[in-house]
């Protein structure tokens, strides 16, 4: 007899995360649908192909589909919300603490402004409390990942709406604006403060991960 | 037999669920089989639409689930119609006969 629940989490972890929490209950469900082909009278190895297409294929994606849902929603404000409000907020304070430190960065959209290099090396360090603050909660790798993300994302929002707010007015205003300039912005503003905080957060996760299988934390 | 669309059975899956866990608490493949064969074929439920619908019909406590041991020793989990689920069949019942009738009423098609 095949290991249902093994095979159930081999196909059902996607990313590293899993197994489901269901596993155990999809393995009986197929384990029942494999006896029934055999008492049919299916050789054993057809009545394994039939069994195991049930989570194949586009069948799959939808288990994993809703796997993940399941895995992001359940405690959804104690393990992410929370976690990844705190975090914006620590990462926000350091954001303000850097801007008064240094000259005013706050016209970064436009062209020659300053990206927040010292913010982006304090971000990963951001992502880990949030990152941490969930697992405390319970949160499983998926929703510690949302919390790390969850500053970046907000100023990533927050840069776009004023870079495309600034860029469109920008250009009935300063109509001798070239179009060389609108180009660059385009380029510092996306990657400055969507893609590379994004991934630094991620780090930031990656560096709580790695920290917390290193050093557990305490009963 | 005809197949039927997928967001009919969609729609027609909680309550065939419920109706037949009035009868008698079932685990997901008994569920399934029963419905399978209740139907003719007609209404056949996979895992991937099977699991999220009773999932979410517990989530909305609908249904209760409890891990039992089967007199074979299989461990399986078995869903329960709750109180609050018993309310729902017959409002549930009301709409789909209400729809029917209303197909009826247009293409002359008779209501089983």
């Amino acid at each position: 007899m095949p290991d249902w629940e093994q095979i159930v989490r081999q196909k059902l972890q996607v990313f590293g995360i899993g197994p489901p929490k269901f596993a155990e209950e999809l393995a009986a469900h197929l384990e029942d649908s494999y006896e029934a082909l055999r008492a049919e009278g299916l050789p054993r190895q057809q009545a394994f192909q039939y069994t195991v297409a049930q989570i194949e294929g586009r069948r799959r994606l939808r288990i994993v589909m809703w796997f993940l849902q399941e895995e992001f929603m359940t405690g959804f404000i104690p393990k992410v919300v929370l976690p990844g409000l705190i975090t914006a907020v620590a990462a926000r304070v350091f954001y303000w603490a850097l801007a008064l430190g240094n000259s005013s960065p706050r016209a970064i959209w436009l062209v020659g402004g300053q990206l927040p290099r010292w913010w982006w090396c304090l971000l990963p360090f951001c992502a880990s409390l949030g990152a941490f603050l969930s697992q405390r909660n319970g949160g499983p790798r998926l929703q510690r990942m949302a919390a790390s993300l969850l500053p970046s994302a907000i100023l990533c929002t927050w840069a776009l709406i004023v870079f495309l707010t600034g860029f469109t007015m920008s250009g009935f205003v300063n109509r001798y604006q070239s179009a060389s300039a609108h180009l660059e912005s385009l380029g510092i503003v996306p990657p400055g403060f969507g893609v590379v905080p994004a991934v630094l957060s991620l780090l930031g996760a990656g560096i709580a991960e790695v920290s917390t299988r290193k050093f557990p934390p305490l009963a | 037999m005809a197949s039927v669309s997928a967001q009919i059975k969609r729609g027609s899956a909680e309550l065939a669920v419920l109706t037949l866990l009035a009868e008698h608490p079932l685990h997901g493949y008994e569920l399934a089989k029963q419905i399978e064969a209740q139907t003719r074929g007609v209404l056949r439920f996979d895992m991937a639409s099977l699991y999220p619908m009773l999932h979410r019909l517990e989530r909305k406590s609908w249904v209760g689930a409890e891990w039992r041991t089967l007199p074979n020793g299989r461990r399986r989990r078995c869903y329960r119609l709750t109180a609050t689920g018993r309310k729902q069949i017959a409002p549930l019942r009301a709409q789909w006969r209400a729809f029917f009738q209303a197909l009826e009423s247009i293409t002359g098609f008779q209501n089983a």
